[in-house]
C-alpha cells in the first residue's frame, strides 16, 4: 500500500510539475510572441502615442476603420473594440491604456444597451488571462467577474486548460508561427462582409437607474484628465425601442447619437453590425461630424 | 459526478483511503462503505432517483428470495413475473412511455384522427437501463436455478449499485460479481497500479479523443443540411471515434476504479474497430450487453437451434431489441436493423464465428486482406452510426443523401475550427497506431516503459484535453 501511495504521489507531483512548466511556457509565449490579440497588441504600444483610441464592443470593432480616420485627420488611430465587450471591459481597457502610458489626444467610447449590463464579457476574459499575474488591472477584472478566479490564480495551467479554445495548444502554435490577425493588420478593425438575415432587434424598454462602470469610467477620465467622448453606433431600421437612446442621452450628457445615421440596409451585416462598406461609410461621417467638424 | 470531473478526483481518493486504511479488517464494513459511496455517487445526479434505485434493488432481492423459497412452480413463476413486469414497467414508463404515445398519435394522425394523449414531463433516471438489466439477469438466473439468491442485502445492493458500473455499465452478472463481493479483498499493488493505468487511458480516450471529436462531429451533424459530401464523411468518422473514445473510455475508468478496490469487472470493449467482420465487431463492442442479449434473449428464443429461419429471426430480434434498449427513438431501431442486415450474410454462410482471435495475433501488421476487411467493417459501422447520432430518421436520411451526392465543392468545412485543424486527424492516426500495438492487452500500459508512457499520456491529457466544453458520457442517456 505504501509503495502504491508513494507512486501515485509521484505521478501527481510530476503532473503538477508539468503543469507548472507548461504554464510558464505558455505565458512566456503569449508575452513575447508577435501580437495576435488586441491585448497583446496593446502591450506592445507601451509609451507610444496614439491620437485617437476607440473602445467598445463588436459594434466598434467592425464599425470604425482607423485607416480612414488617419487619412482624413492625419492622426494615428487605434480600434480597441472587442466582441461582446461591456462597460466593465471598457473600464479595464481604459485603465490599461493609462497603465501602459499610451499617450492619446482623445478617447471614444461606444455605449448603447450595454448601459443596462453590469457584468463583464466572457469573450473578453481569455484575452487577458495570460497576463493576470502581470498587474492588478487584469487581476481585478478577473477577480470580480470570473467564477474560476481562484483556480486560475492558484492551479498552474488551469487558466489555459479551461480556455483551451482560445488559449490552448493551437493558439500557442499560431503564436509561435507568427500568424497575423486583424488585431494588428488593420489597427484593430475587423471587417464583416455581406448581408446576413436582418433580425428584429429590440433595444430594452427601460434604462437602468445607473451603471457602476460608467461612473468609474467618468471618474477615471476626470482624474486622469482624459478627453473622452461617448457615442452610440448605428442600428439598422429593424431596431425598435430607440427611445432607449434618448434615455441614454440623459444619463450621459454630450453623447453623440449615430443610432439612425445609416439608413441603407445594404450597409449592415446584421441588425446591429455594419458590414465593411457600412463601416467605411460610417467612419467617414463620424470623422466629419466629430473630428473635423465639417 | 462525472468520472472526468474535479469532484470525482476528490471522491475517489477519499473512498479508496477509507476502504483500505479504515475498513481493511472487515469485509462487511468494506462492502457497506462501497454501498454508501455508491448511493452518494448516484445521489449527486439527482437524489430523488435514489429511491427508485433502492426500490428496484429491494424488489429483486425480495423476489429472488421468494422464488427460492416458493413451495411450487406456480408460486415461483408468480414472483418471477412480478419482478419482470415491475422492472420492465419502470423502464417502460421512464424511458419509453412518451415515445409510444407520440408514435401512436402520429399513427392516428396518419389516418386523419387527431388525438391528444397525456405525456409525462419526466427526466430519465441516469443508469436505469443498466441497473434494471443487472436486476433482471439476477432474477432470471434464480428462476432458472443457475444461482441461489443472495441473502445479505448489503452485498446484493452493492452488486446492483456498485458505483463504477452504476450509470453506464458494464452490465455485470451475479455469477461474476457477487462471489467477489463475498470474498475478503487484500490490497494488491500490481492490480491497483493496473487500475491506475487503465483510468489514465480511459481519461485520455474521453478527454482527448472523444471530446475533441465531439466538437467537430456536433458542428457537422448540427449543420448537415448545408455540408458537402467530404464534410459529412468527416463528421461520420469523427462520431465513430467520439462514441468509441467516450464509451470505452468510460469503461476503462470504471474497470480501473474497480481494480483499485480489488474487484474485477467484466471487460466491455476489446478493440472493436480492428474487427474483420460485423460479427467480430459485436463480440468486441459493448460485450456485456451483447452477451446479456445472447444469454437472456437469443438463447431462450431458441438461439441457433431450429434451423436457419429461426436463427435469422432470433438475430433480427436481438439487434432490434438492442437498438431499442439504447433509446426511445426510431433512429436506434434502424441502427439495430442495419446491424442485423450486416450480420445476415455471415449467418447465411455460417461464417459468423470465423474471427474469434484478435487480428494478426503475434504479428506486427495485418495482411492486405485483413486490412481491407477491417476497413470495410469500419465503414459499415460508421454508416450505421449516422442513424445512432441523428435525432430523427429524416435527419439521418438527409445526411446520407447528401453524403452520397458526391458534392465536394468548397472543400471540407469544419476541418478547421477553433480547437484543431488537420492535426486532429494526426492525433486520431496516432491513437489508432497506439491501440494497434496494444491490441493483445487490455490497455497500452505494459512492459518496462509503462511509467514513462504514463507520464507521456498525462502530458497529452493536460495539453490536448478538452476542458472548456467537456461533455457528459454519451451512454449516460441510456
Amino acid at each position: 500500500m505504501k509503495q502504491f501511495i508513494l507512486k501515485i504521489a509521484l505521478f501527481f507531483a510530476v503532473t503538477l510539475f508539468m503543469m507548472l512548466l507548461l504554464d510558464l511556457a505558455y505565458t512566456k509565449v503569449y508575452q513575447t510572441s508577435s501580437p495576435r490579440t488586441k491585448i497583446q497588441f496593446l502591450r506592445t504600444l507601451k509609451g507610444q502615442k496614439i491620437d485617437y483610441i476607440f473602445i467598445g464592443s463588436s459594434r466598434v470593432e467592425s464599425g470604425i476603420v482607423p485607416s480612414i480616420i488617419e487619412k482624413k485627420t492625419g492622426k494615428k488611430t487605434l480600434n480597441l473594440g472587442f466582441q461582446a465587450a461591456k462597460l466593465h471591459d471598457i473600464y479595464t481597457l481604459l485603465q490599461l491604456v493609462q497603465n501602459y502610458k499610451i499617450k492619446h489626444e482623445r478617447i471614444f467610447i461606444q455605449v448603447d444597451y450595454s448601459y443596462n449590463i453590469n457584468q463583464a464579457s466572457t469573450i473578453f476574459q481569455p484575452e487577458i488571462i495570460p497576463f493576470m499575474h502581470e498587474n492588478e488591472i487584469y487581476d481585478n477584472h478577473l477577480k470580480f467577474d470570473s467564477v474560476h478566479y481562484k483556480q486560475y490564480r492558484y492551479i498552474p495551467f488551469f487558466r489555459y486548460g479551461r480556455n483551451d479554445l482560445k488559449l490552448g495548444f493551437r493558439e500557442i502554435c499560431l503564436n509561435l508561427a507568427k500568424k497575423k490577425t486583424n488585431a494588428v493588420t488593420y489597427q484593430g478593425y475587423s471587417p464583416l462582409y455581406g448581408n446576413a438575415e436582418k433580425h428584429h432587434f429590440p433595444l430594452p424598454d427601460k434604462i437602468h437607474e445607473n451603471n457602476q462602470y460608467i461612473k468609474h469610467i467618468q471618474k477615471f477620465c476626470k482624474k486622469n484628465k482624459i478627453n473622452v467622448t461617448f457615442y452610440t453606433a448605428p442600428f439598422c431600421q429593424h431596431t425598435t425601442n430607440l427611445g432607449f437612446i434618448s434615455q441614454l442621452k440623459t444619463k450621459i450628457p454630450g453623447l453623440y447619437d449615430f443610432s439612425r445615421t445609416v439608413k441603407d440596409e445594404n450597409l449592415f451585416q446584421n441588425a446591429n453590425h455594419l458590414n465593411d462598406n457600412g463601416a467605411q461609410y460610417f467612419t467617414e461621417i463620424f470623422a466629419d461630424e466629430v473630428l473635423t467638424n465639417k | 459526478m462525472l468520472f472526468n470531473s474535479l469532484s470525482y478526483l476528490f471522491f475517489l481518493p477519499v473512498v479508496f483511503a477509507l476502504y483500505w486504511l479504515v475498513n481493511n479488517k472487515s469485509l462487511k464494513l468494506q462492502n457497506l462503505l462501497l454501498l454508501a459511496s455508491s448511493y452518494f455517487f448516484y445521489a449527486c445526479w439527482d437524489w430523488r432517483f435514489l429511491f427508485l434505485l433502492v426500490f428496484s434493488t429491494g424488489l429483486d432481492y425480495f423476489t429472488g428470495l421468494q422464488m427460492h423459497n416458493a413451495k411450487n412452480q406456480s408460486h415461483k413463476k408468480f414472483w418471477f413475473w412480478l419482478s419482470i413486469i415491475i422492472n420492465l414497467g419502470f423502464l417502460g414508463v421512464f424511458k419509453y412511455y412518451n415515445f409510444f404515445v407520440d408514435s401512436f398519435q402520429e399513427l392516428l394522425s396518419g389516418f386523419g384522427i387527431q388525438s391528444s394523449f397525456w405525456t409525462l414531463q419526466i427526466i430519465l433516471p441516469v443508469g436505469i437501463s443498466f441497473y434494471t438489466f443487472h436486476g433482471l439477469s439476477y432474477v432470471i438466473d434464480i428462476y432458472n436455478d443457475r444461482i441461489k439468491p443472495e441473502k445479505n442485502i448489503v452485498d446484493y445492493s452493492l452488486f446492483v449499485s456498485y458505483f463504477p458500473l452504476l450509470v453506464a455499465g458494464p452490465i455485470e452478472r451475479a455469477t461474476h460479481l457477487l462471489p467477489q463481493l463475498k470474498k475478503k479483498r487484500h490490497f494488491d499493488y500490481h492490480k491497483a497500479m493496473d487500475g491506475f493505468y487503465q483510468i489514465l487511458w480511459g481519461l485520455f480516450k474521453k478527454i482527448v479523443i472523444a471530446d475533441s471529436c465531439a466538437a467537430y462531429a456536433n458542428a457537422i451533424f448540427d449543420n448537415y443540411e448545408n455540408a458537402n459530401s467530404a464534410t459529412l464523411l468527416l463528421g461520420a468518422i469523427y462520431f465513430s471515434f467520439q462514441i468509441y473514445g467516450d464509451f470505452s473510455g468510460y469503461t476503462d475508468i470504471a474497470l480501473g476504479t474497480s481494480k483499485l478496490f480489488g474487484i474485477d469487472l467484466l471487460r466491455n470493449f476489446n478493440f472493436p474497430y480492428f474487427s474483420r467482420d460485423i460479427a467480430e465487431f459485436w463480440r468486441r463492442w459493448h460485450i456485456s450487453l451483447s452477451s446479456w442479449f445472447r444469454d437472456y434473449l437469443y438463447i431462450p428464443l431458441g438461439g441457433s437451434k431450429g434451423g436457419l429461419k429461426s436463427k435469422v429471426r432470433n438475430t433480427f430480434i436481438i439487434f432490434l431489441v438492442s437498438g431499442f434498449w439504447h433509446g426511445a427513438n426510431w433512429t436506434f431501431m434502424v441502427w439495430g436493423l442495419l446491424n442485423a442486415i450486416y450480420f445476415l450474410p455471415l449467418l447465411l454462410t455460417n461464417t459468423n464465428r470465423n474471427h474469434i482471435e484478435i487480428v494478426a495475433k503475434g504479428k506486427s501488421w495485418p495482411t492486405v486482406k485483413e486490412f481491407f476487411s477491417i476497413l470495410l467493417t469500419f465503414c459499415l459501422t460508421t454508416f450505421a452510426w449516422i442513424f445512432f447520432r441523428s435525432e430523427t430518421l429524416g435527419q439521418a436520411f438527409t445526411y446520407i443523401k447528401n453524403l452520397f451526392s458526391f458534392n465536394f465543392e468548397g472543400g471540407i468545412a469544419y476541418l478547421d475550427i477553433d480547437r484543431y485543424s488537420v492535426e486532429l486527424l494526426f492525433l486520431l492516426f496516432a491513437f489508432i497506431v497506439f491501440e494497434w500495438f496494444s491490441r493483445e492487452k487490455e490497455h497500452p500500459f505494459f512492459g518496462k516503459a509503462k511509467d514513462i508512457l504514463a507520464v507521456f499520456v498525462i502530458l497529452m491529457i493536460v495539453v490536448f484535453g478538452v476542458y472548456s466544453q467537456a461533455s457528459e458520457f454519451i451512454y449516460f442517456q441510456f
